[in-house]
């Protein structure tokens, strides 16, 4: 009885402390917890994304994309496989931990050129969906202030609702609120608003799977409902920490292709 | 020739029934243009763009005809790439007729020099179709982010320059009857006459660059112009002119670099040639011809105003130990002006690009609109508007200004 006692003194104590380790948490370091979740040193999938417009009308564009942590510098390439006028088109990004600007490229087939292009336009739609370069994840911790708004439950998981604000009068979101689960610090829906404070886009990540050990978000949406258009994203063949070669990330399989 | 182009077609699809599921694709166009002026029909043209490639681990091919048709129903039927590639650990191979793009340039051509280009047309074709493919062995070698290439060219490919019937063909004027000699025009394939280039190129964090070398020929012809002078009056009198144009060897080397500053894309393009000749009006120079060397380089930026996308180049040639009797000016400078903004999702393009010369005081302007119907399936309004001085390079086709469509479905 002793024992039992206490043990459950003991758990709840535990409880007590994690839940407070947590409860204590700010939108800074909730954020950052999530920025700096486990993904694996590389990963390699098949990106299906499927434009939808007002209409019901879709486009479906096919992806192969590597990429790879390597300490200071996370190196992404992606091989556009459809649709047919952009076929072997090739991007290429260095991401870096510092406040370095991103490196990028892209290598365009027809005119047999790698051009280096500016990573200024984070801004930009990727591919007319409705994910700005940004939005993929490109954009910087310390880019926004981060604010722990309160807590939620969706589809049964406890969440954070945290609101980041942009540093940057001009950027093209006023601030954004996500909803971050508190088990794994994984995102589950976010909510973009615009220049006028007006909601823009929601994000719903309707999908994630535990793959070699970690977590990856394999079926996303963002939806437009100020132009009512929306995108998704589905992830296949997920292949994680599989020793992609740094070669992999050079001009010389930019050109080559698949 | 319409045989010949049958007959290739056929066993081209033939090969394909055998062959090991090659990946197709390509695209069919339309491509009418209408002059300004006259209202007369400049270009209708039906082209079948297909490519037929396989990609291995170790080893790979490409086939790229094209076929051209034409109002008049005239047929060209161009193997515009078809070589095989070897891959291996540190080093690529590729064998056989094949594109070779160099330089950080856009729409001008300054180390890009391997692939001859086409200027049936002008500068008028997209860039893709401009460069004609050359026999080639390139060798690339890796080490790291750098790469070594070495190209051997074993026989020479010149320009390809618009004939008499051509619209973009203009009549030189001569001060007497002038008759051309052509057939010391030829280079005539043998070790002896093959060219060679060799680079090095870098992609870094901080910037990319290239730095190359060929030994060449002139892919533009230099006109040999011998005098036919009569005496019997007493005074000399011009009576007629032969012409011979020939190829040269030509040495050059040079350079290129683009990196970020900011958001800017600064990039930067230069060479020098050794062995380039220019028409004199020294009546001492042998043939009205004299070797100078020549400097051609480049300043660009690319930068974003909002969603519009922006690229400025500043571009000069420099005649080094000038005389006045030259007849090109001793500088000539251009610039090129991009404009482009993509809207409704990317299914609406608008695009301005420019060549304006500072020196000849004219320009080239070229808008365009293209929708994509679908994701195979495009549509493009554009125009050719030439203006400024008959004197200038693009003034002195103002007459061919154009309103022009294209539809084209890729597959």
């Amino acid at each position: 009885m002793k024992n039992l006692r206490t043990s459950l003194i003991a758990v709840a104590i535990l409880i007590a402390t994690s839940f407070g380790a947590n409860a204590q948490l700010t939108g800074t370091q909730i954020v950052e917890k999530a920025y700096n979740r486990a993904t694996g040193d590389d990963q390699t999938s098949t990106l299906t994304m499927t434009l939808t417009n007002r209409q019901g009308k879709q486009r479906v564009r096919k992806i192969k994309q590597f990429s790879k942590n390597l300490g200071t510098v996370e190196k992404n390439i992606m091989f556009f496989q459809s649709p047919a006028d952009v076929k072997n088109t090739s991007f290429m990004s260095w991401s870096y931990d510092s406040d370095k600007s991103d490196d990028q490229w892209i290598y365009l087939p027809a005119l047999k050129k790698t051009k280096r292009i500016s990573s200024d336009s984070k801004s930009d739609y990727f591919m007319g969906s409705d994910f700005t370069y940004d939005d993929l994840g490109d954009r910087k911790l310390n880019a926004d202030t981060h604010k722990l708004l309160k807590s939620e439950t969706i589809d049964g998981k406890a969440c954070y609702v945290v609101e980041s604000v942009s540093k940057d009068e001009d950027y093209m979101y006023t601030k954004t609120k996500t909803w971050i689960r508190k088990d794994n610090f994984v995102g589950v829906k976010k909510e973009f608003y615009d220049e006028d404070e007006e909601l823009l886009k929601i994000l719903t990540i309707k999908k994630v799977e535990k793959i070699s050990g970690f977590w990856v978000i394999t079926n996303s949406e963002m939806k437009n409902v100020q132009k009512n258009h929306k995108t998704s994203m589905i992830l296949n063949n997920i292949q994680v920490n599989t020793g992609i070669p740094a070669s992999k990330f050079t001009e010389r399989m930019m050109t080559r292709g698949l | 020739m319409k045989k010949i182009a049958l007959i290739l077609i056929i066993t081209g699809f033939a090969f394909l029934a055998n062959a090991q599921t090659p990946d197709i694709s390509g695209y069919l166009r339309n491509y009418t243009g209408v002059l300004y002026d006259t209202g007369d029909f400049a270009i209708i043209q039906n082209t079948f763009n297909l490519n037929v490639e396989k990609r291995g681990d170790k080893v790979a091919f490409k086939a790229n005809p094209m076929l051209y048709h034409y109002w008049s129903d005239s047929l060209d039927l161009r193997l515009r790439e078809a070589y095989l590639d070897m891959y291996f650990d540190n080093f690529d191979l590729r064998i056989g007729k094949q594109q070779v793009v160099w330089g950080k340039a856009d729409g001008t051509f300054i180390t890009d020099v391997v692939s001859p280009l086409n200027l049936t047309e002008f500068l008028l074709p997209d860039f893709d179709e401009i460069r004609t493919g050359v026999n080639a062995v390139k060798l690339d070698y890796y080490l790291g982010d750098n790469t070594f290439e070495v190209i051997y060219m074993p026989n020479f490919t010149p320009a390809e320059l618009p004939t008499g019937n051509s619209m973009w063909y203009i009549q030189p004027e001569f001060p007497a009857p002038a008759t051309f000699d052509w057939s010391k025009s030829e280079i005539k394939p043998s070790f002896e006459n093959s060219e060679l280039f060799v680079k090095y190129s870098a992609i870094t964090s901080k910037i990319d660059f290239e730095i190359m070398g060929g030994y060449t020929w002139d892919d533009m012809p230099t006109m040999h112009v011998n005098k036919e002078i009569d005496m019997s009056s007493g005074q000399p009198v011009l009576t007629g002119l032969n012409i011979t144009p020939k190829h040269h060897r030509l040495y050059l080397g040079g350079g290129s670099f683009s990196t970020e500053i900011k958001g800017f894309v600064l990039r930067g393009e230069a060479a020098y040639y050794n062995g380039k000749y220019f028409q004199t009006e020294d009546p001492t120079a042998v043939d009205a011809i004299t070797e100078k060397d020549y400097l051609h380089y480049l300043a660009g930026l690319d930068f974003n105003v909002g969603n519009v996308k922006l690229s400025t180049q500043f571009i000069q040639q420099y005649i080094l130990d000038y005389d006045e009797n030259i007849t090109n000016e001793e500088t000539e400078n251009t610039m090129t002006f991009l404009a482009r903004y993509d809207m409704f999702r990317e299914t609406l393009h608008l695009e301005l690009f420019s060549y304006i010369g500072l020196t000849g005081e004219d320009a080239l302007i070229r808008p365009k609109v293209t929708y994509d119907f679908d994701d195979s399936f495009s549509l493009l309004l554009g125009s050719n508007i030439f203006v400024g001085e008959r004197t200038g390079r693009f003034g002195q086709y103002q007459d061919n200004s154009m309103l022009y469509f294209k539809v084209k479905y890729n597959f």
